[in-house]
């Protein structure tokens, strides 16, 4: 009975394992509109990150992005291969249980200028999604906001704030910003503002006091 | 006071709310309106108990600095008297270049009124202005009073000194202040503190008092608590009581109550990822003092999962848009105005990179979004969508 079974299962599982590489390095057909030798290229860095276990998402449209603005294949291949260095430092920093969008966000932030620390900070200062932190992170950092002083500002803020909060907190930012303020001043004050607004909320009624 | 002149006075506050919220509009303002449809059990110092059946309309309308809240409350009693109150304050801080760094000054204007059956009313008008300093998760503020307030007679001065302290820390927010309150005759402080935590669908709010010297307001200590849960996006439960001192300002009379109830509100307002829908002359995209007139974009959540891309476009034949969410293939906008086109996509949450070309000409980053340099030579723009 075993050895039937074990003739039986062993072909089987081997087919399956075979299938799923052959399934695993098929190229994604989005990338199609590279050139072959482009394609051969970002199809062994997709691979190579999905045996990391890093998203290929972005790298594929990070590929795509280059393809659309007709870059050269050697510089489309140096920015997936940047990116997934990127993937991957996020990835270090953020943990092993980071979802594919807050690698996304981190990478971002990382290439903004972020420290891998600030986001080793972020993860343990928040138990919610880190996306959206990480995103204004990165946007202000790209807005001109230097690193320390976005960093202290998203740290202050993520422990306790909504999405809706920090999109908020970064529309203040933008808004003082456009007004004239120095970038780091905006957030600082940004931040301010947030906390003592949500201290100030002393008109609130309690829901049911007759 | 007359019960006709308490009416007048809510009325006068209601109209007040409406006109401010109803004229009041910046384009990073949101508003939000809640229904209290309740159910208690009330017994005012006094009074013997009731049960009583509430409806607390409130309308609040809030934009980074600012916020004006104007609240209504119809309770009917079992003994089918009724008690009508309704309420408008606003609060405005200071600009952040203003004052030092770390400091705000905060004024608010409160006025209200109420009115029990036919013969009791109350209503009042006053001003509150704060100094607060702030440091992450922490501050404290010293503030003070000034107004009027009737109850039933002519109007009485009101002046209130307060200071106070809070910190934050994760998901709770405690606060622990001092006032001293004298109005009319009437002279009394209070020792107060109060729990503030939220997590996930939950709220909790409770509060502890103890009015330490009184003439003519009460002693004792009070403590109150309630518990909201969001069931959905437009509905939640809430559960609250405890008991509460004379307030002589609003003309509250001290009580103990227990009550249940459903919320229901607006939807709540999405944020837009990227802000103001006019063409500014400056943005974070054009921040080097380009100005940004050539091309915006402008990021809508909607509530049926989509977002709303807006481009304004002041000289355009076409408008396409190209980005991570659509694999990078142009996406042709549809024109809904003399310079703005639109669409409608599903975007996942996060970071996201975009361009926009007008006329089949170069991609560019549009103003409203954060532009940096990509790895291709040009700029690509960079949106957060909530």
């Amino acid at each position: 009975m075993r050895p039937a079974l074990t003739r039986t299962l062993l072909p089987l599982l081997a087919a399956i394992v075979v299938a799923g590489r052959t399934a695993a390095q098929q190229t994604d057909p989005r990338l199609e509109r590279l050139d072959a030798a482009t394609r051969a290229a970002v199809a062994a860095l997709v691979d190579s990150a999905r045996r990391a276990l890093l998203p290929t998402e972005p790298l594929v449209q990070r590929a795509l992005e280059g393809a659309t603005k007709r870059a050269s294949g050697e510089v489309i291949a140096t920015a997936v291969r940047r990116l997934a260095a990127d993937l991957g430092k996020a990835r270090d920093a953020l943990g092993s249980t980071a979802s594919p969008a807050e690698l996304n966000a981190g990478a971002a932030a990382l290439r903004a200028g972020a420290s891998p620390t600030i986001l080793t900070q972020l993860r343990q200062a928040r138990r919610e999604p880190l996306t959206m932190p990480l995103a204004v992170l990165a946007d202000l950092v790209a807005s001109g906001v230097p690193v320390d002083s976005a960093a202290a500002a998203v740290l202050a803020l993520a422990a306790r704030a909504r999405d809706a909060d920090l999109v908020e907190f970064r529309r203040a930012v933008e808004r003082d910003i456009a007004l004239g303020a120095p970038p780091a001043a905006a957030t600082a004050a940004a931040a301010t503002a947030a906390d003592v607004l949500v201290n100030a909320g002393a008109r609130q009624q309690r829901p049911g006091r007759p | 006071m007359r019960p006709a002149a308490a009416a007048r006075h809510v009325r006068t506050a209601s109209l007040a709310a409406a006109t401010s919220l109803c004229c009041l509009r910046a384009p990073a303002a949101q508003t939000i309106g809640t229904i209290d449809i309740g159910v208690s059990t009330v017994r005012y110092d006094g009074f013997l108990p009731s049960s009583a059946a509430s409806l607390t309309p409130t309308l609040t309308w809030a934009r980074p600095g600012a916020a004006v809240t104007a609240r209504g409350t119809y309770l009917r009693f079992e003994s089918s008297r009724r008690s009508l109150q309704g309420l408008v304050a606003a609060a405005l801080f200071t600009p952040p270049s203003l004052l030092p760094h770390r400091w705000r000054g905060e004024l608010s204007l409160s006025a209200g009124g109420s009115s029990y059956a036919h013969f009791a009313s109350f209503w009042h008008a006053t001003a509150e202005a704060r100094l607060h300093v702030v440091a992450a998760g922490r501050g404290a503020w010293i503030g003070g009073t000034w107004g009027r307030t009737s109850y039933g007679s002519v109007p009485r001065p009101v002046a209130v000194a307060s200071v106070g302290v809070w910190a934050r820390r994760s998901w709770t927010t405690v606060t622990a202040s001092a006032t001293r309150s004298i109005v009319g005759d009437t002279a009394y402080s209070d020792l107060g503190s109060t729990l503030h935590a939220s997590r996930g669908r939950f709220e909790f709010d409770g509060s502890l008092a103890a009015r330490v010297s009184s003439r003519g307001a009460g002693h004792g200590v009070y403590g109150e608590a309630s518990t909201t849960l969001t069931l959905a996006e437009r509905t939640a439960l809430f559960i609250s009581g405890g008991r509460y001192p004379t307030d002589p300002v609003s003309g509250t009379v001290a009580g103990r109550y227990a009550s249940a109830g459903l919320r229901l509100r607006t939807a709540m307002p999405r944020p837009y990822a990227i802000r103001h829908p006019q063409l500014p002359s400056r943005s974070p995209a054009s921040g080097d003092g380009e100005p940004g007139l050539t091309t915006r974009l402008e990021v809508q959540s909607g509530l049926d999962g989509t977002v709303r891309l807006v481009v304004y476009a002041p000289i355009a034949a076409t408008v396409e848009l190209a980005g991570d969410f659509t694999d990078w293939q142009p996406v042709s906008l549809r024109r809904v105005g003399e310079v703005m086109w639109e669409g409608a996509l599903r975007i996942p949450s996060g970071v996201h990179r975009v361009n926009v070309r007008v006329d089949g000409g170069r991609w560019t980053a549009p103003a409203g979004t954060t532009r940096v340099t990509d790895e291709f030579g040009s700029e690509v723009g960079m949106v957060a969508v909530p």
